[in-house]
């Protein structure tokens, strides 16, 4: 049920739009059907975001992938929270420690235990159009405990003018979200996995300029 | 609306003529490059492929559109303004990041352009761009109320909407064209000849100057374009629009000067996008990353070609 209305929504009705209205284009989209499962790690800077990602998934994946985000933000009313969880099928993970509350990264490990894939944003927030904020510990965690899972580094561009933070109208630009080839992470040290993927979204957006300027 | 007339349509001898000649040089072209592509890999044939693909679209949504209802051309050439709208909006570096909002009304103009297209005002589709949005984007700039760098933006934004929507959609208004007693071929036939003379127009200057290409024409613009490149496709395309004028209502000596400046038209449309996209920096960026300038290329001949002949035309046989 979750994953036919899942299909639905993202892999025709989301995609179609993001296509036709928004002017969406993904450049080595089959790098996510490599692995069964994986971690994608993305840049952010717009509410677009994850549904581009989302949309980007086949109907076998949609169900079994889950966008990681805020709890402070998506959660700030019961109903939200249930709505985010329903429609965008997300793990929402409290940003700071909250005394009694759950661990964020023993819950998104726990997601990968189960075989699920997720989508992470590790700036945290969306931040300004175009530039990226330092990336938080929280993927260096969880890759130094699940060293067998391939990460997936995504650079997007442009969507941080068509619905940037703050702005409620959503205005068409072209936007396009680069997919990195599939990698294990080379070393054991949380610093260094941080800085590794921060490393391949840049490479990854230094050479689409680089082609974009030629 | 009476939708599946296609009857009506079929009965059009020419039309159906064309359609068939289309497909036949389609399928031609596309066999050529593909097995000149296998004999030499190295040959760089990236433009020429994309421009098959783009008129594979283009034919199958003109064969839709004559067998099933006008209005599907209506809302592919909206369609084709809209993306290339956004595009040109996309890429450009004199756009503020402060108009994202007035960028609406630009989309916003699309619709109703196509709109007055398809009912066929004519004194309204003359007006509703050069005029009522190039009075309306500046107030709405004013409105925003950040001045710095405004008179650019007020100039770029009304510019681009004309590049990209106002002539284009004369492609559109030729279906809407009154029927002409004696003959068939109606705005159907208008709009095949122009299209087709263009793209023609653009491929024959490139054979022509593959083939002959000596003296540069401009090279800080267009490196690749030629003065035997210019002539030959243009005398080429004389000719053919010569033989083609069974589509339109021209005699021998118009169809002659109308396909001449139809095919100079498509020359200073192409040279003009070139010139945009260099200051842009995006000059010859291919299908790298799709989307980047791509379109624009695929309509930049056709976005002056296409309002000269649609006045040339109308001043000649429409107005009574």
């Amino acid at each position: 049920m979750k994953r036919l209305y899942l299909t639905i929504l993202y892999v025709y009705l989301m995609r179609l739009f993001l296509k036709l209205i928004v002017g969406i284009r993904y450049h080595n989209k089959e790098a996510l059907k490599k692995n069964k499962q994986f971690i994608v790690v993305s840049n952010h800077n717009s509410h677009l975001d994850s549904l581009a990602l989302l949309s980007a998934l086949s109907s076998s994946q949609i169900a079994n992938t889950h966008p990681v985000a805020a709890g402070d933000y998506f959660g700030q009313s019961p109903m939200r929270a249930y709505f985010t969880r329903i429609f965008t099928n997300a793990i929402l993970i409290p940003r700071s420690a909250i005394k009694g509350g759950q661990n964020p990264i023993r819950m998104m490990s726990s997601a990968i235990s189960k075989g699920s894939s997720l989508i992470l944003f590790p700036e945290g927030s969306r931040g300004e159009p175009e530039k990226m904020q330092e990336f938080k510990k929280g993927v260096g965690l969880l890759l130094k405990m699940h060293p067998e899972i391939p990460f997936i580094p995504v650079f997007m561009k442009g969507m941080g003018r068509v619905l940037p933070k703050g702005e409620r109208m959503f205005v068409p630009f072209d936007t396009y979200v680069c997919f990195g080839e599939p990698r294990h992470c080379k070393t054991n040290n949380v610093d260094d996995i941080v800085s590794e993927i921060e490393q391949s979204i840049i490479e990854l957006a230094e050479n689409s300029f680089v082609k974009l300027q030629n | 609306m009476n939708f599946f007339n296609s009857e009506k349509y079929l009965a059009n001898k020419e039309v159906i003529f064309i359609i068939f000649l289309i497909l036949s040089i389609l399928i031609t072209s596309t066999l050529l490059f593909f097995i000149w592509g296998k004999l030499k890999p190295n040959a760089n044939l990236v433009e020429l492929k994309m421009r098959t693909k783009s008129w594979w679209a283009m034919a199958c949504i003109f064969i839709l559109a004559t067998i099933i209802h006008p209005i599907i051309s209506f809302m592919a050439f909206g369609l084709l303004s809209f993306a290339a709208m956004r595009e040109i909006a996309s890429i450009s570096k004199n756009i503020r990041d402060e108009d994202r909002r007035v960028i609406i009304w630009c989309y916003i103009a699309i619709p109703i352009q196509y709109f007055i297209a398809y009912k066929g005002w004519f004194n309204l589709f003359m007006i509703f761009i050069p005029v009522i949005m190039y009075i309306w984007i500046p107030f709405v700039l004013v409105i925003r109320g950040i001045t710095s760098e405004i008179g650019r933006s007020m100039s770029v934004l009304p510019t681009q909407l004309m590049l990209t929507v106002f002539s284009i959609s004369h492609l559109a208004y030729l279906l809407s064209l009154p029927e002409l007693e004696g003959f068939h071929a109606g705005g159907r036939g208008l709009l095949l000849f122009v299209v087709f003379l263009t793209e023609i127009n653009d491929v024959f200057q490139f054979i022509w100057g593959k083939l002959l290409g000596r003296h540069k024409i401009i090279p800080k613009i267009s490196p690749n374009k030629t003065w035997e490149g210019f002539i030959g496709g243009v005398l080429t395309t004389t000719v053919i629009g010569f033989f083609l004028r069974f589509l339109t209502p021209l005699n021998e000596v118009e169809a002659i000067g109308v396909s001449f400046l139809v095919a100079c038209a498509g020359f200073i449309g192409d040279i003009v996008v070139s010139a945009v996209k260099r200051d842009i920096g995006l000059k010859d960026t291919g299908s790298l990353i799709p989307g980047h300038g791509g379109l624009l290329d695929r309509i930049d001949s056709l976005s002056i070609s296409g309002p000269v002949f649609f006045y040339l035309v109308y001043n000649l046989y429409y107005t009574a």
